[in-house]
């Protein structure tokens, strides 16, 4: 199996892309598709294996700079014999090349067919190639040929166990084309797609295909960051609770950045940040506690796809205030994890007496935590995070 | 929603140019099409308009450079330029707020990427509700790609500049391509602004944005404005 790196991805496809088989991330146009296959050739890499990454449309110079801005630092020393870049670009504006392989016509489907066998060929061990633009190459050299070819190299693959990922643009090519880059070109198909309305304004991907495992159909929200590539988010999670439990503590300890709107210590408003978590990325807010606020509590509690209860495990007065905000926040019916913060006060019940005393269903995890220290926030935002894929 | 280009006597003759529209600018080489983009750009910028410039003749810089050097008294922030020329020179020029990197006037899929990135850009975060599109220009890209691809290319981007409600202006050099392919290419605009060498220099005029195109005018640059005579 070679892994993606692609977050949840690899659960989708059973551990990663077995050896042998192919896959093509099948973009919509706007959307930032490229990135999935230079975070999948990156992990494979960093991981001990051998890549090869066909370049179509960049000078190969910039494609290094490329995997930097991610954070992915291609031309480390301890990479030079395990990744090459194949120069299917340079001969397109008649520019030198200083790689290894060059494909003399990039528009010339067989002048390509033949630089890629000759990797797979020399490629010591089995190892993963990855397209920047399958789209680019079928601009060039036609559809069908394209299409020809990519069954021919799928079947050369096998021969060498090596695994073939592809960059697809759905530009409106033929619906025949674009038919059989979903069905029958490779083994799987990731569906990388955007939300419009009047402008492209969220990013989500699913697989559409896969022919070695049982297919889980889930759709998954994601953001492209700057160092650090794909993660899955969430736009929103709120975090509520009593007065003086901790929300705007857990907020912060979770956060990158985080901002607060509060008088003298206290959240008058709202508590904002921003998670960036071992793959994934998320938005917080945090609601006000006391009562005079609710009306701001419903407001701020809309299209929240997770919540937070955070309580004070040393003050059982403040557990039924909790229960109701989440009635308040319409939270029920949506994952919700609780925080059992202060957990240090030598007075705080343990989650397992906590659960005794609240009126909420037995599903609902109870983590203990403290917040000030930064201690069992991480694991209850994972815990929701497995939550809020398992709804999606 | 309605845009003007900036060029007085033209908006006058249109009477505004609704929401959703894209024009293409066909005119001969040293006709001045890059000032007259520039000039529709900084219109819309004067107009409280975001403007998307995809520059794939020059550096971005140098198209970044023809708006601060003029002192404008625009918001610089309301600008984006897609830069198709700097990564096909083998320069690694860092992204910047104002200037997005695409790698080559090959990359119509990154184009399209850099091109949506600013649009969400200036909708859900500057909240402007009101977007140039430029590209200058379409021959570049058609030296390098096919015309079916660049027709896909603009049969999705158009489609965007409908759906926006924005204004869209493509420039193509007149003379560089064959019959077939501007026929091909006009199908996807809704008017036209056409250029051509006149007894005193160049000469406009718009075709398809008022019931009879408009007469051919005279013209000069002065600037940021154009200038029509006659």
């Amino acid at each position: 199996m070679i892994e993606t790196g692609i977050p949840k991805l690899d659960g989708y496809l059973h551990g990663g892309i077995p050896e042998g088989n192919s896959l093509v991330y099948y973009a919509y146009p706007g959307v930032d598709g490229g990135v999935f296959g230079m975070q999948t050739i990156f992990h494979a890499v960093s991981g001990g294996r051998c890549g090869a990454y066909i370049a179509s449309s960049t000078d190969p110079r910039m494609i290094r700079d490329q995997f930097m801005e991610f954070g992915w630092d291609m031309g480390e020393s301890v990479f030079a014999d395990r990744f090459t870049i194949v120069d299917a670009f340079s001969g397109l504006i008649g520019a030198d090349s200083q790689e290894r392989y060059v494909v003399p016509e990039p528009d010339n489907i067989n002048s390509l067919t033949q630089c890629i066998k000759q990797v797979m060929e020399e490629m010591p061990e089995p190892g993963i190639i990855v397209f920047e633009s399958l789209s680019t190459v079928m601009d060039l050299c036609g559809e069908k040929e394209t299409l020809d070819a990519v069954l021919e190299w799928n079947k050369y693959a096998m021969l060498y166990d090596h695994v073939m990922v592809y960059n697809f643009t759905a530009w409106p090519y033929s619906e025949e084309t674009l038919l059989q880059v979903k069905g029958d070109a490779c083994n799987s198909v990731v569906s990388v797609g955007g939300i419009s309305e009047k402008v492209i304004f969220g990013w989500y991907f699913g697989l559409l295909k896969l022919d070695w495992a049982e297919m889980i159909r889930k759709w998954v929200l994601f953001k492209i960051l700057k160092p650090g590539g794909v993660r899955i988010y969430i736009p929103k999670i709120l975090v509520t609770g009593p007065f003086d439990a901790g929300k705007s503590t857990v907020v912060h300890a979770l956060s990158n950045r985080a901002v607060s709107v509060d008088r003298l210590g206290t959240t008058i408003a709202l508590d904002h940040g921003h998670i960036d978590h071992n793959g994934f990325a998320a938005d917080v807010f945090g609601t006000p506690g006391q009562e005079r606020f609710d009306p701001i509590v419903k407001l701020l509690s809309g299209e929240a796809m997770g919540v937070f209860l955070v309580l004070d495990s040393a003050n059982a007065t403040g557990f039924a205030r909790g229960v109701r905000m989440l009635e308040i926040t319409e939270s029920f019916g949506l994952p919700v994890v609780v925080i059992a913060n202060k957990q240090d006060l030598p007075e705080a019940l343990a989650p397992e007496e906590i659960k005794t005393r609240l009126d909420i269903p037995e599903s609902v995890p109870i983590l203990p935590a403290v917040a000030a220290d930064s201690e069992g926030v991480f694991e209850a935002f994972e815990t929701l995070v497995e939550m809020v894929m398992g709804v999606n | 929603m309605v845009y003007n280009l900036g060029i007085s006597r033209l908006d006058e003759l249109i009477g505004g140019i609704k929401g959703g529209t894209n024009i293409m600018m066909i005119g001969p080489p040293m006709s001045g099409k890059d000032d007259i983009t520039n000039s529709i750009a900084y219109h819309g910028l004067i107009d409280g308009n975001a403007t998307v410039i995809v520059s794939t003749r020059e550096p971005g810089k140098n198209v970044l450079d023809w708006f601060e050097s003029r002192n404008l008294n625009i918001l610089m922030e309301h600008i984006g330029i897609v830069d198709c020329v700097t990564r096909t020179l083998g320069f690694g020029a860092p992204e910047t707020e104002n200037i997005k990197m695409a790698s080559s006037p090959v990359d119509l899929t990154g184009i399209g990427v850099k091109i949506s990135q600013f649009f969400e850009h200036f909708w859900m975060e500057v909240q402007l509700r009101e977007t140039r599109l430029c590209i200058n220009s379409l021959s570049t890209i058609l030296m390098y790609s096919n015309l079916q691809t660049v027709f896909r290319f603009l049969h999705v981007f158009t489609g965007r500049i409908k759906a926006a409600n924005a204004l869209g202006v493509y420039v193509i050099e007149d003379g560089m391509h064959d019959e077939k392919t501007i026929v091909t290419l006009k199908q996807l605009f809704d008017g036209m602004i056409e250029i051509r060498e006149g007894e005193d220099g160049y000469q406009m005029r718009v075709v398809g944005l008022t019931p009879k195109p408009t007469q051919w005018f005279d013209y000069e640059i002065d600037g940021v404005n154009i200038i029509l005579r006659g």
